[in-house]
């Protein structure tokens, strides 16, 4: 659906993207992680057709951005960075405006504009002047006039920051209910938002990609790879270190240091991507050993960004 | 043209909207009226209208044309340079519209608040044709003389606000432009250079006299065409470099 191949943009002096590539299918709903300056907006920026890369290319189902920019920009809804909106005119007015030139029929838009309104919870502000509106309607109007003509990729510059809590977790549905059979980009600062909405986290960290792949993918690779804890109850004549190096698949046990508990503990590191935790339980249970904890060991999503974006 | 039509529509509106609008038409047409009493040196050395005696609106078009090197640009100045500002441009440029469509949408929507403008001031005429017999060859053509100056400061206008994002820089960059290019004719005069032609050729003034004559020449025409395409050409391209910066 996306294609993004060898992205390069130079702000003068200023190199803010550096040979990006990335693939986004069609269903996947992708967020952009990185920290501030990292280039998630340059990039947004560059697939929505508003700038022109310095080299490279972007596609949009088989059609360059640049070329077909008409065609493209007709299946792809964009929120930019910080919504902005013409503070003149009212919600009502300004979903229309921006209906009519996405070419919705005349007849068609009043339902159109309420509908998407009400699925943003505008409804009760569509007479309102949109300068007037508190920070959180206006991105809210931001991401109705995004999904005013139904894209089927939608492309979202931090489309919750300003929100309500209440309001987050509506639209992170919203999201992951569009992702469903459409393409969504976002971008955001909030690590537990990309667990909850997105399928995929492409880290950006300045002007390239740090990491790509699901949230799972992503600890596995850069969490310290496929380790597990696993706690024994001591047994006599059973050294637990041997039943788990008997296993193929274990690369290296080490014994763990708890003096809180009786039980003893150990951090087995396997090889391969697989998860081994149910072959494990079983292998406890043939060699005699009473399995009493059993995790994966890896860094969680906010450990791996900082040691991927502090380097 | 059906999004150009959206694009100038709103635009339109948004003139409406605000009380400046109000107050600049306010301006223009009282500023207007002092022809009819005073004479103004320099640029209307002749008598105002009711010492005149005469049945014309000339001092009131050429007059009108001089506030227009003012009071247009104050008009253009927002019309890309604010959306830049504001980074709505942002939304608008990612719209299935082309550039083009958005610079003539713009420059339509403040001709439109130029005719509003200049319609205001068929209470002028009105009078005119009350206290005498004016010839209506002269009082067409310098109405449609008048409308075509309009719009090509607008497109200059247009123009210097798609080089900024500062309205203030478009206003000045605009009235500069627009009054070199209306009173260049006056040069050869001021300096005593005998190449009058060339100054002429490029002046809107001397362009908008041979219309409100009442004769209509294809040169003018073409003059004004030149301007406007040329003005609007010029700012989509603008609009276009900044997908490079
Ligand atoms: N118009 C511009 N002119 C010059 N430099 C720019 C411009 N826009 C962005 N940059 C620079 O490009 C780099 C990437 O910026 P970008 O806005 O893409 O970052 P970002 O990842 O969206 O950051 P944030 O999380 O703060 O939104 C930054 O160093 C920024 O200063
Ligand atoms: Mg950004």
């Amino acid at each position: 659906m996306i294609e993004v191949e060898k992205l390069t943009k130079d702000y003068g002096p200023i190199r803010a993207l550096d040979g990006v590539s990335f693939e986004v299918r069609k269903g996947e709903i992708v967020g952009f992680l990185g920290p501030n300056g990292a280039g998630k907006t340059t990039c947004m920026k560059i697939i929505t057709g508003f700038l022109s890369a310095t080299s490279g290319t972007a596609r949009i189902g088989g059609q360059d951005v640049v070329e077909h920019g008409v065609e493209v920009r007709r299946r792809v809804g964009y929120l930019p960075e910080n919504a902005p909106l013409y503070p003149d005119m009212t919600t009502r007015e300004y979903l229309s405006f921006v209906g009519a030139l996405r070419g919705i029929p005349p007849d068609a838009l009043p339902d159109r504009v309420r509908h998407v309104a009400e699925t943003v919870g505008v409804a009760d502000r569509l007479e309102q002047e949109i300068g007037t509106l508190s920070k959180g309607y206006r991105q809210r109007v931001g991401l109705a006039q995004a999904m005013i003509h139904d894209p089927e990729i939608l492309i979202l510059d931090e489309p919750t920051s300003g929100l309500d809590p209440n309001q987050i977790v509506e639209i992170r549905a919203l999201i992951r209910e569009i992702g469903r059979d459409r393409t969504v980009i976002l971008s955001t600062h909030n690590l537990p938002e990309v667990t909850a909405t997105c399928n995929r986290l492409i880290i950006i960290h300045r002007g390239r990609i740090a990491a790509d792949g699901t949230p799972d993918q992503i600890q596995a690779v850069h969490g310290g790879g496929n380790a597990y804890l696993v706690e024994v109850l001591p047994a006599k004549d059973i050294r637990p270190e041997d039943v788990f190096r008997g296993l193929q698949y274990v690369e290296k046990v080490a014994a763990l240091d708890r003096p809180d508990t009786d039980a003893l503990a150990f951090r087995v590191e396997a090889r391969g991507e697989a998860d081994v935790r149910a072959d494990l339980f079983q292998a406890c249970a043939r060699g005699g050993l009473t399995l009493v904890g059993l995790r994966r060991d890896r860094a969680d999503l906010e450990t791996i960004f900082q040691r991927i974006t502090l380097q | 043209m059906k999004n150009i039509l959206t694009i100038a529509r709103r635009e339109f509106h948004a003139y409406f909207g605000s009380p400046v609008a109000y107050i600049a038409i306010a301006v223009y047409l009282v500023l207007l009226g002092v022809t009819f009493f005073f004479k103004i040196p320099f640029l209307l050395p002749k008598d105002g209208f009711f010492e005149a005696k005469e049945a014309t609106l000339r001092p009131m078009f050429e007059w009108s044309i001089f506030l227009f090197t003012i009071f247009l640009p104050a008009i253009s100045m927002r019309l890309l340079a604010e959306e830049r500002k504001m980074g709505t441009l942002e939304i608008l440029l990612t719209l299935p519209v082309t550039d083009t469509e958005v610079v003539l949408g713009k420059w339509l929507g403040a001709v439109g608040f130029l005719a509003v403008a200049v319609a205001l001031t068929l209470a002028y005429p009105i009078l005119v044709v009350a206290l005498g017999k004016p010839d209506v060859g002269p009082l067409v053509g310098g109405y449609f003389g008048v409308l075509l100056v309009g719009a090509s400061y607008l497109a200059v206008g247009l123009l210097a606000s798609s080089w900024t994002n500062s309205q203030i820089t478009a206003f000045i960059a605009a009235i500069v432009i627009c009054s070199f290019f209306t009173f260049v004719d006056r040069v050869p005069e001021a300096l005593g250079i005998h190449a009058v032609e060339a100054f002429q050729v490029m002046s809107f003034n001397h362009h908008f006299r041979s219309i409100a004559r009442g004769v209509i020449d294809t040169r003018d025409l073409v003059f004004f065409a030149s301007v406007i395409l040329g003005a609007i050409t010029l700012a989509g391209h603008s609009l276009e470099s900044r997908k490079w910066r």
